[in-house]
């Protein structure tokens, strides 16, 4: 299918916009930079808590930044530089709008610089993949717009009829993750940095999940496979192995990725039925997983002697192949009873890594590697550079890889470790952590050495730029317009695969079925809760220590949800209920257990303890690897914002009296004197009745003391 | 109706009639992609990211 007959009618010529791929690109390799780099700082801090230098560097709030960098950031740019890139030449047109593009990458610029900014600063939802607040959550909401108007405009002026599968992919990417991200950050503003989620307990619980792992799917999975479809065909020069695979694939792919998101609360107080939902779902996805990297790799039938020679077909191997061993993983890890034993583990932060330094990492390596010479019109600077990166690169995934599923296994492992008297053998959460300190070192190596590869990614990038001619010509081809002369006529199926809007619509569908099956049944809350469990709300003082926990990212090394399994219930006591955290906004269960789970810490220690605590660990628990909180104990409580919060609360449906609505913040202040004075009469000498930790203690000593056991 | 709908889940029959109705979909997917003269087609798309237009 040539249009090289110049004789024929009905040829024009097309101006590809290359300028804003060029921007998407340099965007994706400086962000890179810096997601990897605070990655290899968080991962030092776990093994050496005083590099929590200042409060903006803690772990709790560069987590996150971590987290969001690389997802919205490092994965946000790649995505659409390769789909601006590949869209343009498989529909044979120029992108919509040159300014909505313009618009689209300083918009997201802008966004990610102000989430760099807001983060260290604490200023946080505290929802993970999801930290950032309501005035960011907007502007996310509003850019994606601009992308879809532009991507879909782009796809009206198309002057190829038919939608290759890679444009599916974009399209189930861009409708999904807009629903995602929309639902998951509804909330209610209480100032310009602060918000109230509007779900509380077990429905952000869900709803944090369902996004979460769509996140994973939608953000890090269907796009990247888009970009696998185009580029890997483009590399080898030969088709995908199976485009009926490719069909079937999808389709199954997005229809039962929505699904699984409850996976991530698997023995927890979530109801049965959604877990066993969860659980089917996500051991189904190990199909269209692996339908998707079987048709990647094998599209190299015959011509395996590329994965010898060219670097940028080993990086899409290795990326594939990677993507592979995680979608095997992952559905594994749903097993309920290989969950009890991973979850709240390293091995997750591992399975995480293995797809996302593996799979979108090196799939974006691949591309830029191809798509940086044909952009700036010359060759690759190096080739054996890149290949150096490649191994270098895959060490590094390896190290940390390993190293953190060792971690997960030994810490799961001695987590549940009982004696003959049906005892724990480790009933020292400390013990259980400082096993697995040298695993953090070597996965801080990995890192590196990831890192290091990286470094000659960017040289070569720079060198090859450098080379390029000065003035860069915009690509520009003649297209011979196909929708006068069908190449064949059009029937059933083949018609829905050229017609966008009926297409897209059906991936809405498919996505909507699976989100509203689960999250409907749990919106009214009241079917679950049980009415004879009666618990109270957080005192208003307790709520300002809550809004402390929250901007600290206590959650991100800190559980509160005490799984329904033997070994939680010997450790942390009975099991929690949904009641427990049924006034929680956000949700708190948290995903990790860096530190120990805390859903029933309060007055299991003293309030001195916990001062202390929070001032150095290490003065405590020598072993700790916990920041300090130094500047807890100088920094104020913002009593005057409580009035407002306790009636916002009450408002959504919290039951406090009719004191703590009218007079908040005295309620608070009287509370905060007691503990004051119970700390000063035990050798404290500052007065801290109006400050930080003063709240955050009170908060502590609430935990589990609230009812609905 | 909803309360309803969850007490079914329970009922082995509509789990049975939920996996075949899944399955089934599956299955027409599969039958639907090797239709008859569905192999030019199919031919035809995956050709499209690898043809090259005449640069000018």
């Amino acid at each position: 299918m040539s249009s090289s007959n110049d004789t024929n009618s009905g040829l024009i010529q097309v101006k590809y916009n290359d300028q804003i791929v060029r921007m998407f690109t340099l965007a994706t390799i400086f962000w890179a930079t810096i997601a990897f780099l605070v990655g290899i700082i968080i991962a030092l801090q776990m093994a050496v808590p005083q590099l929590n230098l200042t409060g903006w560097l803690t772990f709790g709030r560069l987590r996150p930044l971590h987290t969001n960098a690389a997802l919205f950031a490092f994965a946000g740019n790649a995505i659409f530089a390769g789909i601006y890139h590949s869209t343009q030449r498989l529909l044979k047109t120029r992108l919509f709008s040159d300014g909505l593009s313009k618009l689209h990458f300083w918009g997201w610029q802008f966004i990610i610089v102000l989430a760099v900014i807001t983060l260290p600063l604490g200023i946080s939802q505290g929802k993970e993949y999801a930290e950032l607040e309501w005035p960011i959550d907007i502007s996310i909401v509003l850019i994606w717009v601009v992308f879809a108007i532009n991507f879909f405009g782009t796809l009206l002026r198309r002057n190829e009829r038919h939608l290759y599968v890679a444009i599916w992919f974009y399209i189930a990417t861009i409708v999904t993750v807009a629903l995602l991200y929309i639902v998951n950050a509804i909330c209610i503003p209480v100032g310009l940095f602060q918000s109230y989620i509007v779900y509380a307990g077990i429905q952000d619980a869900l709803i944090q999940w369902w996004y979460g792992h769509n996140a994973v799917a939608f953000f890090l999975t269907t796009p990247f496979l888009g970009l696998m479809y185009y580029y890997l065909p483009k590399a080898s020069n030969r088709p995908v192995y199976s485009y009926r695979l490719s069909v079937v694939h999808f389709w199954s792919l997005i229809f039962m990725y929505i699904w699984a998101g409850p996976h991530h609360l698997l023995n927890t107080a979530l109801p049965g039925w959604l877990q066993i939902l969860a659980t089917v779902f996500s051991v189904m996805l190990w199909a269209p997983s692996w339908g998707g990297a079987v048709n990647g790799i094998l599209t190299l039938r015959g011509a395996w002697h590329l994965l010898r020679t060219d670097p940028i077909i080993k990086f899409f191997v290795a990326a594939i192949t990677f993507y592979a061993m995680a979608t095997f993983e992952g559905p594994l890890l749903s097993i309920k009873a290989v969950n009890s034993l991973g979850h709240y583990t390293d091995w997750i932060v591992g399975h995480v890594h293995l797809g996302t330094l593996g799979w979108n990492g090196f799939l974006t390596f691949g591309m830029l590697y191809f798509i940086v010479p044909k952009l700036w019109n010359t060759e690759l600077y190096s080739k054996k550079m890149a290949n150096i990166h490649l191994w270098i690169g895959i060490l590094g995934i390896l190290f940390y890889y390993v190293s953190m599923l060792a971690a997960g296994i030994t810490q799961g492992l001695m987590w549940r470790a009982v004696d003959a008297n049906g005892q724990l053998v480790y009933p020292d959460f400390v013990e259980t952590v400082i096993r697995i300190i040298p695993l953090f070192l070597f996965r801080a190596l990995g890192g590196v050495l990831f890192l290091a590869g990286y470094v000659l990614l960017l040289y070569n990038v720079y060198k090859t730029i450098k080379q390029a001619p000065k003035e860069l010509v915009e690509e520009t081809v003649q297209v011979r317009i196909s929708s006068s002369t069908p190449i064949h006529p059009e029937r059933g199926h083949r018609k829905l695969e050229g017609m966008a809007a009926a297409f897209t619509i059906l991936a809405l569908i498919a996505i909507l079925v699976g989100s509203i099956i689960e999250i409907a049944p749990t919106l009214s809350i009241n079917k679950y809760v049980k009415t004879e469990n009666k618990v109270e709300p957080f005192t208003p003082l307790e709520l300002a220590g809550r809004d402390i926990y929250v901007k600290e990212g206590c959650y991100t090394c800190h559980s509160q949800m005490i799984r329904t399994i033997q070994s939680d219930v010997l450790r942390y006591g009975a099991a929690s209920t949904i009641e427990e955290s049924m006034y929680d906004r956000p949700f708190q269960w948290g995903s990790k257990r860096t530190g120990p789970d805390l859903a029933r810490l309060g007055k299991k220690y003293p309030d001195l303890w916990h001062y202390m605590h929070m001032e150095d660990p290490r003065a405590v628990i020598k072993e700790s690897i916990m920041p300090a909180y130094p500047w807890l104990i100088t920094s104020k409580i913002d009593f005057d914002s409580l009035q407002k919060k306790v009636s916002l609360f009450n408002k959504l449906g919290v039951p406090y009296s009719d004191e703590d609505l009218s007079d908040a913040n005295n309620r608070a202040k009287e509370q905060a004197k007691k503990i004051a004075d119970v700390l000063k009469s035990q050798g404290v000498k500052e007065d801290v009745s109006d400050k930080k930790i003063t709240a955050l203690i009170a908060y502590l000593q609430a935990l589990g003391q609230k009812g609905g056991e | 109706m909803k309360q309803f709908a969850l007490s079914q889940f329970n009922e082995i029959y509509l789990i049975v009639i939920g996996f075949f109705l899944f399955f089934s979909v599956f299955i027409g997917a599969i039958f639907w992609v090797y239709r008859k003269g569905s192999k030019k087609h199919y031919d035809y798309l995956s050709q499209l990211p690898l043809r090259e237009e005449n640069r000018t």
